[in-house]
């Protein structure tokens, strides 16, 4: 879309230029308008996209199920009370043998293998070894087929899984149950990897128990982020919320930012919106978009968990193995209300947790084919409340709209200068002046690459080292190839003193299209990264302007475009937004710790193959150092 | 200046060899690339998998066409199949494959710098003729044959299609040899490499008309009305207007056609052709002969068998068309190119090569089984006008685009197989766009060509004018 726009407007300027006789048309017009007045267009869109982002818990839309033939709660629960009694035995059986037998964790599985074996199913034993932490960015693009497994791994501990599979007696045995508990965390990759062999699989739903739930009611949380903010097809969603909140009575949430719902700006926000939306319904009856600004807040601090952890790429629970491998999988986290000794309440609320599970294992018995009915990009706003791809775009779209018409205006204003300037030497190149500027943004953009690549053989050097010698490591390697570039390229330093051919309008305007090339893909591959980028990257790089001349003129104007663009660069740089987004949460870090708990978050981004740790490394980075030369252009 | 074309050969020699270095490491990565599984590099007819399956079919003794697995030329299956089970110890397999590959680009570029020398000479002479060069230094001359082979060696379209093992690097290179052949004049050359061109990807046959064009006419020079325009004045200027009418009416005579030189040409053609099915027919002689050739080459070309994604936009259309049209629309997809065709070659007959380099770009456009190699191979091609190309507008956008495609395409892939997020509408989008944008690059190029001459005779009227004035 966004592109479309950029050649429609990128022809009008060239029409416009080569051809003056002829009168352009109406749509060629309105882009030249657009561009020429670029800097209204640019904040009135920037605006609307940051609304039309603040707007999004009113556009969510409740969640219906899309796929008819799931039926949800049709069948008759087949579960009895004896069930649950054998199901308490285990558990105590379990707890007993555990009492035992101390530190010694694998007989457990033996003991839960033997339990699934008495009910009829096959049993498998998997040994697993814990995965070390491996540096693979790049295999992101391909699929899971590409990363081999290590044979050599020299590793004394490993895990073992049991897997039991209960086929279907009377169909043709293709269809089966598979259950599976991995008591150590990262068997989950494993686990998923086996099940992929085994054939499709229609939904994996992983259980955690926790101790008690903080509110009244018993409490079910669904975690359904997987690695680079993939999501669960939301039927899955559906199917569990509908069968817990109306057949077994629990309380359904997910994730949430606290910090929000007592923030006063938000609440602030909501109540505008909730006395628009009242105005609206006053004015005519029909409109009814207001929602109350307590379910505002709600929904903004659910959806910015949301889009915080798509962003982030690293899953929110074991599910997130299952979403590589296009199975569709979520976390269930039951927490109940009562104390853990209360005999009866543990009966019925393994009834319940247990009903539940049978009501979703059939339903999801019923599909036909893979889940592919409902959606698959969309964003939470409650367990009933989402906002589809369809709507959470508008606002990425509105908040980079003005970045391919300011490098227009750019360009052309550039091209201008250049002309004008007598001593360029390639004066006969008219279409070919930014050559010259894109080879300073190519150098700077295969510098991001080689720093994004550095950890690789940073993890290669022998012996131990914590991370923050790492990253010490890191930030001294990757300064010192800084400032090689800079001196082998004269055209790329922000310091050289001597007048280059480059024109920084012209340098501004190619950076700028390579920001909206790389926010776009982005924006495709992770939605959620892309949009928190758009916020950091399109003001900094709209706001870039030479310092000096700012400073030479002393005009209010000047000087304060000059200070924002220095607060921008300054929170734009990775680090730093890091600590302030630390911080944020409370917790405080200052110096070199800093860089080693940044070294340690961005290992958890490579575990997950986080496409955000890509994007950081080969968008964010080049685009924050050509803002930051542009910044100090001798101009 | 004269310093500056002293080191200029220098610093191409070193260019070039670091994009064969930059060849050899990123062929020593290769295992980690998985570039070879591509469908942006690798088609059905330019795989080697495809190739080396065929080469296994044939070693026990079945038809290498077998299966529908192989569908190239059973030439290449002799020359590059024993390559693909040769190993080396310790290396990553393919690896002389990569390195046949390898000299197939460096030779392309060699060829590519060949006719761009060629093509600069004849430049500078046409220019001189019509009398910009005389007095006026400002205006360089682009060593537009360097250029066009470091395009060639650095193409990030020519990089992946080498180091991803497709046989397009030697398609290119037959291609490049055919002009290389007509530009020098070597007959016998320019008919080996059309044949082989035709023999080994079929579209090629086309540069039929701009070789024969070159051969009849010679070299790319501004519209022969310029010349006499010049000529025409300067008569003028010198005679009596009873000699100047004379002169005018031999100067419309038109510049000779060589027949002899294209009756030579055809009959080459007609040699290697010959030579090449006697070939074919010999390695192909227990497993159906030629009409089995010419049915899974050509025939599987022409009828688009294999529907897997390619960035071209054949394969979905004829995913979605209804069989009973299927015929109907394979006749008028193929009939696209051949329409083209006599216009561009009526319109650019001036300009053999420029108008080679639009039939190789609009059969890239509406190919069956598109690949990255052959934009590599018109990419290069336009380098050799950058001369004349100065002023082609969009330049910047354009760069975007196909750099924001490139980048797009594996991505929307990844979405579609991999995620199951996305389907194939995403990746068709990507290729509708791809194609967008060379259409955009193929229009902008003529228009640029044809404004460059349109500014050479207007040039030329006013020098003509400004003369006679000062007389």
């Amino acid at each position: 879309m966004a592109g479309e726009k950029r050649n429609r407007e990128e022809e009008e300027v060239k029409t416009d230029d080569g051809s003056p006789k002829i009168k352009p048309r109406p749509i060629v017009r309105l882009g030249i308008f657009l561009i020429a007045h670029s800097p209204v267009f640019s904040v009135v869109f920037s605006a609307a996209g940051i609304l039309a982002l603040l707007l999004l818990p009113l556009l969510a839309k409740n969640t219906y199920i899309s796929e008819n033939a799931l039926m949800p709660g049709s069948a008759r629960s087949m579960l009895s009370n004896r069930d649950v009694s054998a199901g308490s035995k285990l558990v105590k059986d379990i707890k007993n043998f555990r009492l035992s037998h101390e530190g010694q964790g694998v007989e457990v599985q033996k003991l839960i293998g033997e339990y699934m074996s008495e009910m009829g199913a096959e049993v498998y034993y998997q040994k697993f070894h814990p995965e070390g932490n491996q540096f693979h960015p790049l295999h992101f693009f391909s699929g899971p087929d590409s990363y081999t497994l290590l044979d050599n791994v020299s590793c004394a501990s490993y895990g073992v899984n049991v897997a039991g599979i209960i086929r279907a007696p009377r169909g043709d045995g293709k269809e089966s149950i598979v259950l599976a508990s991995d008591l150590l965390k990262c068997g989950e990759l494993n686990t998923a990897d086996n099940f992929r062999r085994a054939g499709t699989v229609a939904a994996a739903l992983v259980l955690k128990v926790d101790g008690r739930s903080e509110r009244f009611e018993d409490t079910l949380s669904i975690y359904a982020e997987a690695s680079n903010g993939q999501m669960p097809n939301l039927d899955l969603i559906n199917v569990v919320n509908y069968l817990a909140v109306h057949r077994q009575g629990f309380y359904v949430r997910v994730e949430k930012v606290v910090s929000l719902l007592s923030s006063s700006w938000l609440k602030i926000i909501g109540e505008i919106f909730e006395a628009v939306g009242k105005l609206a319904h006053t004015l005519n009856p029909d409109w009814n978009f207001g929602i109350p600004a307590a379910d505002y807040l709600e929904g903004s601090a659910t959806l910015a968990s949301s889009l915080y952890s798509q962003a982030l790429g690293i899953p929110t629970g074991p599910h997130g193995a299952f979403r590589d491998y296009q199975v569709d999988a979520i976390t269930l986290k039951v927490s109940p209300r009562f104390p853990p000794d209360s005999k009866t309440r543990q009966h019925d609320f393994f009834l319940r947790g247990a009903r539940l599970l049978e009501g979703t294992i059939r339903s999801v018995n019923n599909l036909l084919e893979k889940f592919h009915q409902s959606f698959f990009l969309y964003l939470l706003t409650s367990p009933s409340k989402f906002i589809s791809v369809g709507v959470y775009m508008i606002a990425f779209a509105l908040l980079v709209a003005p970045l391919p018409m300011v490098a227009a205006s750019l360009y052309i204003d550039g091209c201008k200068a250049l002309t004008n300037s007598t001593l360029n030497p390639a004066g006969n190149f008219k279409s070919w002046k930014w050559l010259d500027a894109a080879k300073q943004v190519f150098a700077l953009h295969l510098l991001g690459f080689i720093v994004t690549l550095l950890p690789y053989f940073i993890c290669q050097i022998p012996g131990q080292h914590s991370p923050r010698n790492r990253s010490i490591m890191w930030g001294t390697t990757s300064s010192s190839l800084l400032f090689i570039t800079f001196a082998t390229i004269p055209g790329c330093s922000p310091f050289s003193s001597r007048l280059h051919g480059t024109n920084w309008a012209v340098v501004k305007s190619v950076t700028i299209s390579a920001a909206f090339i790389g926010l776009c893909l982005m924006s495709i591959i992770n939605f959620a990264t892309a949009e928190i980028g758009a916020l950091l990257l399109v003001p900094t790089c709209l706001m870039a302007q030479p310092i000096k001349p700012a400073l030479r003129s002393r005009k209010i104007k000047s000087l304060l475009g000059a200070f924002c663009s220095m607060v921008l660069l300054t929170i734009g740089f990775p680090v730093m937004f890091f600590a302030i987004s630390k911080e944020l949460l409370g917790e405080g870090l200052v110096g070199l710790s800093l860089g080693g708990e940044f070294w340690t978050w961005l290992e958890s981004l490579w575990a997950w193959k986080s496409a955000t740790y890509l994007y950081i490394g080969m968008v964010h980075l080049p685009c924050w150092l050509l803002c930051l030369c542009i910044l100090f252009h001798p101009s | 200046m004269a310093e500056e074309q002293k080191t200029k050969p220098c610093r191409f020699w070193i260019w070039a060899l670091t994009s064969v270095f930059f060849r050899l490491i990123l062929i020593s990565f290769k295992g980690n690339l998985n570039l070879s599984s591509r469908p942006e590099v690798s088609t059905p007819l330019t795989s080697i998998r495809r190739l080396a399956e065929g080469y296994w079919l044939k070693q026990a003794s079945m038809s290498p066409y077998a299966g529908s697995m192989y569908h190239g030329s059973p030439l290449l299956l002799s020359v590059l199949g024993p390559l693909t089970v040769q190993r080396i110890k310790g290396q990553p397999s393919h690896l002389l494959c990569s390195l046949v590959f390898v000299i197939a680009d460096i030779l392309s570029a060699m060829l590519l710098r060949g006719i761009g020398q060629k093509l600069q000479m004849a430049y500078g002479l046409n220019a001189r003729l019509l009398g910009f060069l005389k007095s006026s230094r400002d205006k360089v001359i682009l060593p537009c044959g360097d250029i066009a082979a470091l395009v060639y060696l650095w193409n990030p379209f020519t990089i992946v299609s080498c180091v991803g093992l497709s046989t397009s690097p030697i398609e290119n290179l037959a291609v490049i040899l055919a002009l290389y052949g007509a530009v020098t004049r070597r007959v016998p050359l320019a008919a080996f490499g059309l044949v082989m061109a035709t023999h080994l990807s079929l579209y090629p046959a086309t540069l039929a008309i701009p070789i024969i064009i070159l051969l009849g006419y010679g070299l790319d020079a501004p519209p022969i009305k310029l010349f006499l325009q010049t000529r025409s004045v300067e008569n003028e200027k010198s005679s009596t207007s009873t000699v100047s009418k004379q002169a005018k009416s031999k100067q419309t005579t038109r510049l000779p056609f060589l027949w002899k030189t294209v009756v030579h040409f055809l009959f080459w053609v007609l040699l290697w052709s010959l030579y090449v099915l006697v070939l074919c027919a010999l390695s192909l002689n227990k497993y159906g002969g030629l009409e089995e050739m010419f049915k899974r080459t050509y025939g599987f070309i022409l009828s688009i068998e294999d529907l897997s994604p390619n960035i071209g936009v054949f394969w979905y259309f004829f995913a979605e068309v209804f069989d009973f049209f299927r015929n109907f629309f394979l006749i008028v997809f193929h009939v696209n190119i051949l329409f083209m065709l006599l216009p561009l070659a009526i319109r650019l007959k001036h300009r053999p090569c420029f108008l080679a380099f639009i039939y190789l770009a609009i059969s890239s456009i509406l190919k069956s089984y598109p690949s990255v190699g052959d934009s590599a191979l018109y990419l290069s091609l336009w380098a050799l006008f950058v001369n004349e190309l100065v002023d082609m507008k969009f330049s910047f956008f354009l760069f975007c685009g196909y750099l924001g495609i490139s980048l797009l395409s594996p991505v929307m892939h990844n979405l579609w197989i991999w995620r199951g997020t996305g389907n194939a509408n995403f990746y068709f989008g990507n290729a509708i766009g791809y194609a967008c944008f060379q259409i955009v690059f193929v229009v902008e190029s003529v228009s640029a060509m044809l404004n460059h001459d349109r500014a050479l005779k207007r040039s030329n009227s006013n020098h003509g004018k400004s003369q006679e004035l000062s007389h």
